[in-house]
């Protein structure tokens, strides 16, 4: 690996699956490629976290999944935001935002 | 609406295991194809850009089965492979199975039985609406005795002055023959004022109840009837409202029906010893004679809110005025406030809790059997075990799928466990003495079930805890090795929890054995105690003449007599005779007071008493009663009055010391005017109160004397008491075909139902305690048995080297009876402070009666001994060679 990569935050799965989908529905390949592209290809999510954190969610019901076919012709399940999953992402964002917030202040105080 | 969410999906894997992880697979494979396609797109060949793919998936099914965990059934899956699983082994191990749910099955139906009966009696709500407001009103007499009845006026006193009772109403029981709508009948009549229904809350489901307008003077007779007597006697007619009855010879009106199932008796004090079936008003007259007379229960509902303790001051600032008011009828006398429910129950309830902790123990003994057989078959089981650890499991996950299985062995044995208690509860119910409240509602209702349901899982839990514990903590390589049995593995190293259980067992069997054997000792002496008559071939029964019909005294004199000479003709009877009341009756006090002609009078209050009974000549010889000294009554005394009387050995040694009482006049408070009379003969003491309360200085009267409209008969028969009866009545119906007959009974029967309650306790206590001695000899005998079998190759060295059988079969009873021992120590400690609590049910014996503790100690030492014999045989059997060719 020759590019650096930030390391994923515990928890923080959650937050970039939903945001990944929260511009379009999503198969599970094409998620990990947009959070890849939306990170500016330095986040890389393992495939063997992905499903079992997609099926979670789903459970939770902030995702919806169906078989449908695309405009390319493959058929793949595609994941979509649900109205629940909007608000839960907008919480973790802020509560994110705070977080960041709270530790650049501190760095800053020394 | 998340869990809600999640339980269903894992439910839906649960169903369609297959299709979802079908759906996973699906979704992987097409995510490692599009990657695949990516990686040609980059330029890569083929076969590289698949096996780029692949490998930047991870291990396939490592991240199949995460994603699995997550969609599929989870606990409830891993809890139903558990169970399957567990009912495999269950069923391999069919012996093992059968023996252990057949322990657990005892242990829980027992527990099952006799909670249903606890749920019954002291946890059911009573059959009356906010029953915890309804408390009985008693007088304690100066002399202590509780639970009094109370006075007319004293009762009016309380209802009027008192401001913490919504209503109060007062009744006594009566037997009155009742006439009209079929054949004549003696029933029991309830004389209440008219509020009981009221204070009750029970309304008529015909018909109305009674008002304050019947209680007016003048105001026509009125009659409410229980729905039995509606149904038997009258075809449940729906217009027996307004139809004339006749009791005792006074017509009256019925004009209400009580609900099914509705019954109001108190037994304390009840003259009639079983529930009213006719309900009349009770006149309350304000002057006259029966003003001041004690014969009235009291029941009351408390005002809401109000406390039993308020209540009882308030009654007893009352009843202090009472006294100031009326110092000649109350002066020393008190009041209590019973609870309802503690009136019905109060006094059986320490049998039953101690019934309950029985079968609790039996239980446990139960579980530490069970306990012992899963250890067994854990050390048996130790390289599946091992091998599962080694495969990755967790200690939990073990502990987990063995614990399941426990529970599997109990849930099985619960289900054997309500067979047995459903048997059981019908059991009960038939042993069960008449006295003992109403048993018959008994049953498997919710309550009953939740609880065995919930013991149940405990004895799973309690069993099943510390084998998984023992066999999970294990040493995988040890334990994987070939040929370890025995030599240091699992065996070795739970025999200190073996020895534990067994310990248990003995010690808890001690405990209730020894409260056994105090029962069954009291129980025996509660037999041997001389009452003072014989019990064997006699009859009784009891026949009251109608008011209306016989008013004169020697109509009923007339009566009796002539009853008594028939009945003496018929074959098979040596004697006849009656007496008014029967000894054991109780209930009726000793203290009529009496004069000795010739004497200082007494100061007031300090006159002497007496028992008062009413007897022919035949009643002592029918009943066994010597005639010590004197003579009997004769034909003078049967016709008509002579003032003569008999005394009873304790009169004569109690009020006549030094002096002889034969010839001495005694005037007896029975009559009006003073009515002296001589003392011609002393007969024997019988116990007239109870079976345990001394007998009382006793006056009898001959019947001409002092005239009773009910007579007891008393019959000596050759044969078989019971078979006379129908001749007896006969002879009676002769003289009148109108009168009626009630209470036949032998007087077996009598001392029976006296004893019932003790008898039906050391029935069940000794029931319960045998099974757990037996429970308990199982487990010993499958402590050493196994631990036989793992000392095969030690016991092969010793005789090998020359140890003779008689050593071998000692070091195994030594090891036996060394735990037994421990056992018996703890136990009799336990046993030691816990009979103390069994102090109201013993009757001549000490809760610590050292010859019963011995003799239990004994016993219980030689079923152990006995439990260990024959695996110790078994050790001097073992052949050396093929012991150690063994292994």
């Amino acid at each position: 690996m020759t590019r650096q990569k930030a390391d994923l935050l515990q928890g923080t799965l959650d937050m970039l699956i939903l945001k990944a989908l929260s511009l379009g529905a999503l198969h599970g390949y094409g998620v990990i490629q947009r959070i890849r592209q939306m990170s500016g290809e330095m986040l890389e999510v393992e495939q063997g976290s992905l499903y079992p954190a997609l099926y979670r969610i789903e459970q939770r019901g902030w995702v919806s999944s169906k078989w449908e076919v695309n405009e390319t012709g493959r058929r793949a399940k595609f994941y979509a935001l649900t109205r629940v999953g909007r608000r839960q992402l907008e919480a973790e964002e802020a509560s994110w935002d705070r977080l960041v917030l709270a530790i650049a202040k501190m760095r800053q105080a020394t | 609406m998340r869990w809600f969410n999640i339980f269903v999906a894992r439910l839906r894997a649960l169903l369609g295991r297959e299709a979802v992880i079908r759906d996973i697979d699906e979704e992987m494979r097409l995510h490692v194809e599009m990657e695949t396609e990516a990686n040609v797109g980059r330029g890569m060949p083929l076969v590289e850009a698949r096996r780029t793919a692949l490998k930047s998936f991870g291990t396939y099914d490592t991240v199949r089965d995460a994603a699995y965990g997550v969609r599929g059934g989870g606990m409830i899956e891993t809890l139903l492979q558990d169970i399957r699983y567990g009912a495999r082994v269950l069923a391999k191990h069919k012996g093992f199975t059968a023996v252990a749910v057949l322990t657990l099955g005892l242990g829980i139906g027992a527990n099952t039985a006799i909670f249903s009966v606890v749920n019954e009696l002291l946890l059911r709500p009573l059959p009356f609406p906010d029953a915890e407001r309804l408390v009985m009103l008693w007088e304690v007499t100066p002399e202590g005795r509780r639970e009094n009845t109370t006075s007319r006026a004293n009762f009016r006193g309380w209802r009027e002055q008192s401001t913490n009772f919504e209503r109060m109403a007062a009744f006594s029981d009566q037997r009155l023959s009742l006439t009209g709508g079929g054949n004549p009948e003696e029933v029991s009549v309830q004389l209440a004022t008219p509020e009981l229904f009221r204070v009750l809350g029970v309304e008529p489901i015909l018909g109305r109840g009674m008002t304050e307008e019947d209680i007016r003077p003048g105001a026509p007779e009125v009659a409410v009837l229980s729905y039995g007597l509606w149904q038997r006697r009258f075809g449940g007619d729906p217009q027996v409202v307004g139809r004339p009855i006749t009791l005792n010879g006074a017509p009256c009106t019925v004009v209400g029906v009580l609900p099914a199932g509705f019954q109001w008796h108190i037994r304390k004090r009840s003259g009639t010893a079983r529930p009213a079936e006719v309900w009349t008003v009770l006149t309350m007259p304000t002057e006259g004679s029966g003003v001041r007379g004690r014969f009235l229960s009291v029941v009351a509902r408390l005002k809401p809110g109000v406390s039993l303790e308020q209540a009882e001051a308030e009654m007893k600032t009352i009843h202090a005025r009472l006294e100031q008011d009326a110092p000649q009828s109350n002066k020393g006398y008190g009041t209590e406030v019973i609870q309802l429910r503690e009136q019905f129950v109060g006094n059986v309830r320490p049998a039953l809790l101690i019934l309950l902790g029985a079968v609790g123990f039996v239980l446990l003994i139960a579980c530490a059997n069970v306990a012992n057989l899963m250890l067994s078959r854990a050390a048996a089981r130790e390289k599946e075990i091992a091998l599962r650890t080694a495969l990755g499991a967790s200690r939990w996950r073990v502990v987990r799928q063995l614990l399941t299985e426990s529970l599997l062995l109990a849930v099985l044995g619960s289900l054997l466990g309500l067979v047995i208690a459903w048997w059981g509860i019908s059991a009960l119910v038939a042993i069960s003495p008449r006295d003992l409240v109403n048993l018959q509602g008994v049953g498997l209702n919710l309550t009953v079930l939740a609880w065995t349901l919930a013991v149940s899982l405990l004895t799973g839990i309690i069993f099943g805890i510390a084998p998984a514990l023992e066999a999970t903590r294990l040493n995988l390589n040890d334990a994987l090795k070939e040929g370890s049995k025995g030599a240091g593995g699992q065996g070795v190293r739970s025999s200190g929890l073996r020895g534990a259980l067994v310990i248990t067992e003995v010690a808890l069997a001690l405990v209730l054995l020894a409260s056994a054997g105090l029962l069954m000792k009291s129980f025996d002496r509660l037999q041997k105690i001389d009452t003072g008559f014989d019990t064997n071939n006699v009859l009784t029964m009891v026949v009251r003449l109608p008011d209306g019909k016989y008013r004169e005294d020697h109509q009923m004199v007339a009566f009796f007599r002539q009853a008594t000479e028939r009945i003496r003709t018929l074959p098979g009877v040596h004697n006849a005779g009656m007496v008014n009341f029967l000894p054991l009756y109780g209930g009726l006090g000793s203290a009529t007071g009496f004069t000795v002609e010739g004497r200082p009078a007494p100061q007031p209050g300090e006159e002497p008493g007496t028992n008062v009974r009413v007897a022919d000549a035949g009643y002592f010889g029918a009943m066994g009663i010597p005639l010590l000294r004197g003579r009997n009554f004769t034909e003078l005394e049967a016709s008509e009055a002579r003032r003569v009387v008999l005394i009873s050995e304790s009169m004569a040694r109690r009020h006549f010391p030094g002096e002889d009482p034969l010839g001495k006049r005694i005037n007896v408070a029975m009559f009006e005017q003073p009515t002296p009379t001589e003392i011609v003969g002393i007969v024997g003491d019988v116990r007239y109160d109870s079976l345990t309360d001394a007998a009382e200085p006793t006056v009898y009267f001959p019947h001409p004397d002092l005239t009773y409209p009910f007579m007891t008969l008393i019959v000596r028969t050759a044969g078989d008491p019971a078979e006379m009866a129908p001749a007896v009545r006969r002879e009676l119906s002769a003289i009148d075909p109108d009168q009626p007959v009630s209470d036949v009974r032998t007087m077996r029967q009598v001392m029976t139902d006296t004893t019932g309650r003790a008898r039906f306790n050391t029935l069940l206590l000794g029931f319960f305690a045998g099974l757990a001695t037996l429970l308990a000899a199982i487990g010993i005998f499958g402590v050493m048995n196994y631990s036989v079998a793992l000392r095969t190759r030690e016991i092969g060295i010793r005789m090998a080297l020359g140890a003779q059988q008689g050593q071998v079969l000692l070091l195994i009873l030594k090891q036996g009876l060394l735990l037994t021992l421990i056992g018996i120590g703890i136990g009799v400690a336990g046993a030691l402070a816990l009979t103390r609590v069994m102090t109201s049910l013993l009757f001549g014996v000490e809760a610590t009666d050292p010859a019963t503790f011995a003799t239990i100690v004994l016993l219980l030492a030689v079923v152990s001994s006995i439990a260990c014999y024959i695996p110790a045989r078994r050790a001097t059997r073992i052949d050396p060679l093929i012991a150690l060719r063994y292994e």
